[in-house]
């Protein structure tokens, strides 16, 4: 659906301006006003525009993996909630547009004063530090959803700006730290308000005849940039597979298989042939695996391509249902979004190599190392729960060596302080250093993983979630692989491996070492 | 030139750009001077500029902007530096904060640190978060650190221990034996004392990297001028003697910038407008800041991609100037920037560029008078302008040349908003209750376009706009800040007060080392606290009511306040000032009666300029020939050296006893009604 465009392109790059600052502007407000490290410090969260065909228009994100899955949960919200004025719906469920539990996701209709009908939606999604569930942090080793925490399907957190209080006290019952919990909501909630401020002023301004096509524009400029990004990858079928060590469950290797076809301007995925779900908490839902495609797409186009629904026609994602790729109910699913999206960029990249070999790098460390702990800590009197990931190594590429300790791919966030970390928690870091040499070696080597190691100082329940511990990261073009990673407990002076996926209680003094994948090299030293 | 040489001679000078820009007060006398900046050596323009004005005599004082340190980091030609950190820890200045610079990028780049990997020495150490100490520094380590220091030819060093706030003990004992060494070094507790291990291990590194480099050529310049008082800017907009900026050079890094908004804070206090917002554009970027009755500041600032943590002047600079290049991406929307066509090759009208830029838009928009580029002293290519305005025109599907120069100006109007908003409603401020104070190059042209986009009514231009930095630097006022890491829950107020006490005497004992009297110096404290669990702080200033103000600035903020909710205060900041002397800059109070019945102002001609849409003739000004009291209508343009004013209908212009350009936009009544219909729809 090509409509004729009606902005010129002046007009067009001022609306571009106006309309995403409405989607950066409610970031501003969230991260300051937050009180989970995971917002404020690590920038865990994201915000949308949508109009009022409920069309994502704006979004503004820190990390990828929100990128293509904030309109399935307006989708979802539609569905099953009537919006009202002043009404704020809430969700995170993964089976009714959610990513995974930890992700609040609040949504909110914009009404132009005396309009029976919203003018524009607004959304905003953030990682909750805790909301339940067998394990502090909510990223539990579960084999169905129901152990990974509250569910919370589309539901009315605010009706005519009041908070619904039945709902509130429920979900606030259901988590660890329910003071920070609320603390969290206020923000996202006054995000909302921020935005929508901020769209009937526009409207305003400018009329909201004329915003409105603003909103469409966008989405046609969006589609027209991603046509002209398309047509640099030749006419074709790429295909390629990569695989999760396991399932969380002791099921692995699980396969990712994809073929990339690009044919005139649009681009088709499909991931036929991948394994089915898993037992254990590696499954993505379409929401994950629509945000990896996304992630892919916007790294190709070079530039900031303005993330809306014109961006996303060109692209189709054919993911078979039941699979690893796209779960069904009830499975666990706190570690698609974390570790099987970094495993599907992986296997696009690599597919994608054979069409722009001079392009794509190497695999870089392909996890996020997710280290959750939590407990009861005796010297301040309170339970607490941390959730931090780790960096690695990435792959090396055409042109240059890979980069040394940093976040990769589907995520970017950043680390907790050590000064922060030991003032808020019975914990101690003991290294946190690059591990040398972990890079593939080639013609351009693979950049470095991490090592960091955490001791507690009281007992503690730990759960790690990790990926690339059996194989490493590939290298391409000849390029060696980036050493697999690794984890280690130590105890009593005594040192042991661990799995990539566990839950175990840590007795004071327990240390453990999280030594991250290294990404692979690119092509041979002697060509 | 026959002076006492007891009279009282003050210097201004900034080094900023590609001129020095010198300002001075010599007894009665104020004058100004340029000359061409020697990158290479500094020091050797400033002298070379003080021999020209006043021979052999000493300044009794002299003040100094410079990008001495800037330049060291951004070209990565700073000293030999050796970092000391915890062992297991030393590679956080590599890590950093995990983070990668662009979000889409296949080959993710991070910043190389300023100490390589061979020069990063582990301490076996470590205190805990209380402060206790888990694993003592041992005498046989310290020995075993500075001999390796010695072995690696370090020419400075940086320290920097985890929880070194909580107790420096250990960064002492490390600095007495490296003070035996005679190589200059840095302890992280004094230069940036809060909490957070890779922000003041960068920042101490930084200040190590630069710091042998400033300090000689502080030393050159204080021997050769001979100044009784030798001060520096720092990037808090206040300036430090010599002596202590040579030991913390990474408060300099950005001191051009912080003059002008200094020197605009003093422009707009003198003329009565306490709720400013400066816009300085240059050929590459414009700089924005808000004065909202006190200059802003933030904890960090970025040079180079490093962080450095000490306070500076919250100013936000968007990559919208003059030389900025138009172009239509891919998807059919004309962008104005970041890319700029810089000096070399410049715009098209410079006669070498071949993309279209602002500067080329507002020429063939006349807008810019050939005649009187940079006082008429280069010649500018009108034609080529239009050659390249004109393929633009035919890719954005626009009528003429004048057509898409129209768009471009709106365009980078529309950054420059973009900009503002950040700084104002980002920040929980309204800008159209505000004033902007323009000066650079290029801001005239577009502050009344700017200021319309914004709601924005009040326009100031100042006297001088091509000399704000260098005025600032001379007129500074002296400031100490001091920040001091607490970690207080729900303190009270005597409890905050007897710390900020503490520190208030080393910050006043600076400033009495730099000269001044005790009875001038004035010190205010800050608090910078949270509710207990959030990690961005607000800052408030430490009175009986800091906790009430804290609840206010929170909800302005983000519209809510929890006032049963328990609060951290992170760090106090204690700030010592006092004001200079006698400043270079005239401050007549601007808002003193002005003759009113003077003729009114004289047209120096007319020129064709393209407005809203179509030709039209403008009256032309001369702004040295406008006498204070005098008014003129818009449209109108106004020129002096290196600036030209756009007045744009509906605007009124009166020069203020202070000799600035205060533009008005008339909003109230119908006629202004009918006015802001007439602009929607032509901006449609």
């Amino acid at each position: 659906m090509n409509s004729p465009r009606k902005l010129d392109p002046v007009d067009l790059e001022l609306f571009n301006n106006r309309l995403s600052a409405v989607a950066e502007e409610m970031g501003v407000v969230l991260q300051r006003a937050a009180f989970s490290p995971n917002i404020k410090d690590r920038r865990d969260f994201s915000c949308a525009l949508f109009d009022a065909g409920g069309n994502l228009t704006a979004h503004a994100a820190h990390i990828p993996v929100h990128l293509g899955s904030t309109p399935l949960s307006l989708h979802a919200a539609l569905q099953s909630c009537e919006m009202k004025p002043g009404d704020v719906i809430m969700l995170n469920d993964p089976y009714a547009g959610g990513t995974h539990l930890p992700d609040i996701t609040l949504l909110c209709p914009v009404f132009r004063p005396g309009a029976t009908r919203p003018y524009a939606y607004l959304a905003d999604r953030a990682h909750h530090a805790d909301v339940g569930g067998s394990s502090p942090g909510s990223m539990a080793l579960a084999s169905e959803i129901f152990e990974e925490g509250l569910r919370i399907p589309p539901v009315h957190l605010c009706r005519n700006r009041n908070y619904v209080k039945d709902t509130l006290s429920l979900f606030l019952a259901n988590t660890r730290v329910s003071e920070e919990r609320r603390g969290d909501l206020d923000a996202q909630v006054a995000a909302l308000r921020a935005g929508e401020a901020r769209v009937l002023e526009l409207a305003n301004r400018f009329g909201p005849a004329k915003l409105s096509l603003a909103m469409s524009e966008l989405q046609s400029y969006s589609q027209r940039l991603l046509t002209a990004m398309l047509k640099r990858i030749p006419e074709g079928r790429y295909c390629a597979q990569d695989s999760l060590d396991d399932d969380g469950s002791g099921r692995g290797p699980i396969a990712i298989r994809v073929c990339v076809t690009r044919r005139k301007g649009r681009l088709v995925v499909d991931f036929a042939g991948s394994d089915t779900q898993g037992k254990g908490p590696l499954n993505a839902n379409l929401a994950v695996t629509t945000s990896a495609v996304f992630y892919v797409v916007a790294c190709l186009a070079g530039r900031d391509i303005p993330a809306n629904a014109g961006m996303m026609k060109a692209v189709e994602i054919r993911a078979p249902e039941g699979s690893i790729v796209n779960c069904r109910f009830p499975a666990a699913v706190a570690g698609g979004n974390v570790e099987t999206s970094q495993r599907i960029v992986d296997v696009l990249l690599r597919a994608l190599a054979s069409a722009l070999p001079g392009l794509i790098p190497a695999a870089s460390c392909g996890t996020m190392s997710n280290m959750a702990l939590g407990g009861y800590d005796p010297q301040r009197k309170r339970f607490y729960s941390y959730y931090e990931t780790v960096g690695g190594g990435a792959g090396a590429g055409p042109r240059k060596r890979g980069a040394d300790a940093v976040q990769t791919h589907m995520t970017n966030t950043l680390n907790t302080p050590i000064e922060t970390l030991e003032s808020y928690y019975p914990l101690k870091v003991r290294r946190y250093r690059v591990r040398r040499g972990s890079g593939g070696k080639g013609l351009h080597r693979g950049g470095d993983g991490i090592e960091r190691c955490i001791e507690a100082t009281a007992p503690a329940r730990l759960t790690l979630l990790a990926e690339r511990h059996e194989r490493g990261p590939y290298g391409l073009a000849g390029g060696a692989c980036g050493k697999p990673g690794r984890a280690i407990l130590e105890r009593n002076g005594r040192k042991r491996r661990l799995p990539s996926k566990l839950a175990m209680n840590l007795h004071p003094g327990d240390s453990v070492t999280i030594l991250s994948p290294g990404g692979g090299g690119w092509g041979t030293k002697d060509e | 030139m026959k002076t006492d040489a007891t009279t009282i001679l003050i210097v201004g000078v900034d080094t900023g750009g590609t001129f020095t820009d010198v300002v001075y007060r010599d007894g009665r006398r104020r004058g100004r001077y340029k000359v061409l900046s020697t990158p290479d050596d500094p020091a050797r323009a400033v002298i070379a500029a003080l021999r020209d004005l006043f021979g052999s005599r000493a300044p009794s004082h002299l003040s100094y902007g410079t990008t001495v340190a800037t330049n060291a980091m951004i070209e990565r030609r700073g000293a030999r530096t050796v970092l000391i950190a915890t062992a297991g820890f030393e590679d956080l200045i590599e890590i950093g904060r995990q983070a990668r610079t662009g979000l889409y990028e296949l080959e993710p780049c991070k910043t190389e640190p300023l100490v390589a990997k061979r020069h990063r020495l582990g301490a076996r150490e470590r205190i805990l978060h209380d402060g206790s100490v888990e694993l003592a520094l041992g005498r046989q380590d310290v020995k075993r650190l500075t001999t390796r220091v010695k072995q690696t030819g370090a020419q400075s060093v940086a320290v920097c221990l985890l929880h070194c706030s909580a107790n420096p003990t250990h960064e002492k004992l490390l600095g007495a034996a490296l003070a035996g060494l005679g190589i200059p070094f840095t302890l992280s507790h004094q230069l940036s004392p809060q909490s957070g291990e890779y922000e003041r291990c960068a920042t101490t590194v930084a200040n190590a990297y630069v710091r042998p480099k400033l300090a000689t050529h502080i030393d050159t310049l204080g021997t050769e001028s001979k100044a009784h008082e030798f001060r520096v800017m720092q990037s808090n907009g206040g300036i430090i003697s010599a002596e202590l900026a040579a030991k913390e050079p990474v408060r300099t890094m950005l001191s051009g910038p912080a003059g002008g908004v200094a020197a605009a804070f003093r422009c707009a206090q003198a003329a009565g407008y306490h709720r400013v917002i400066t816009v300085d554009m240059g050929g590459t970027s414009t700089d924005v800041a808000l004065i909202d009755t006190s200059i802003p500041r933030r904890e960090c600032s970025e040079v180079a991609r490093l962080v450095l943590r000490v306070p500076c002047i919250d100013i936000h600079t968007v990559g919208a100037g003059g030389g900025s290049i138009a172009f239509v991406d891919e998807g059919g929307s004309l962008k104005v920037g970041p890319q700029s066509a810089g000096a070399d090759p410049g715009p098209a009208c410079y006669g070498r560029g071949t993309e279209a830029t602002v500067t080329d838009a507002n020429l063939v928009l006349g807008r810019i008078i050939e005649s009187n580029f940079l006082g008429g002293h280069m010649r500018v290519d009108t034609a080529r302008a239009r050659q390249v305005l004109s393929a633009l025109a035919r890719r954005m599907g626009s009528k003429d040349a004048e057509q898409a120069a129209e768009g471009i100006v709106r365009v980078v109007e529309g950054n420059m908003e973009r900009a503002v908003r950040l700084i104002t409603v980002e920040r929980g401020k309204d800008p159209r209750s505000a004033t902007i104070l323009a000066f650079g190059g290029a801001a005239g042209l577009h502050t009344c376009g700017l200021a319309e986009q914004l709601g924005v009514e009040r326009v100031l231009l100042p006297p001088d706009p091509g000399l704000f930095s260098a005025l600032g630097v001379a007129d500074g006022s002296l400031l100490r800040d001091q920040t001091l890491a607490v970690r207080l829950i729900d303190p009270s107020y005597e409890q905050l007060r007897t710390l900020a006490r503490e520190a208030a005497t080393a910050t006043e004992r600076s400033l009495e080392d730099a000269g001044v009297s005790r009875t001038k110096i004035k010190t205010t404290s800050f608090v910078r606290m949270r509710y207990l669990g959030q990690s961005i702080e607000l800052e408030v200033p430490l009175n009986r009511g800091f906790r009430r103000s804290f609840e206010a600035e929170h909800s302005r903020l983000y519209h809510y306040s929890s006032p049963q909710r328990p609060v951290e205060v992170s760090s106090l900041r204690v700030s010592s000032t006092a004001a200079a002397a006698a400043p270079v800059s005239r401050r007549r109070a601007s808002k003193r009666a002005v003759d009113q019945s003077l003729p009114a102002a004289r047209t120096a001609g007319s020129v064709s300029v393209f407005l809203q849409g179509r030709r039209q003739k403008l009256p032309l000004y001369e702004r040295d020939s406008l006498k204070p009291g005098q008014t003129l209508h818009g449209p109108a343009i106004v020129v002096e050296y290196s600036s030209t004013l756009l007045l744009r209908n509906s605007w009124t212009l009166m020069v203020d006893a202070g000799n600035n350009l205060v533009a008005e936009r008339k909003t109230a009544g119908k006629t202004a009604g009918a006015n802001k219909k007439a602009r929607r729809s032509g901006d449609g």
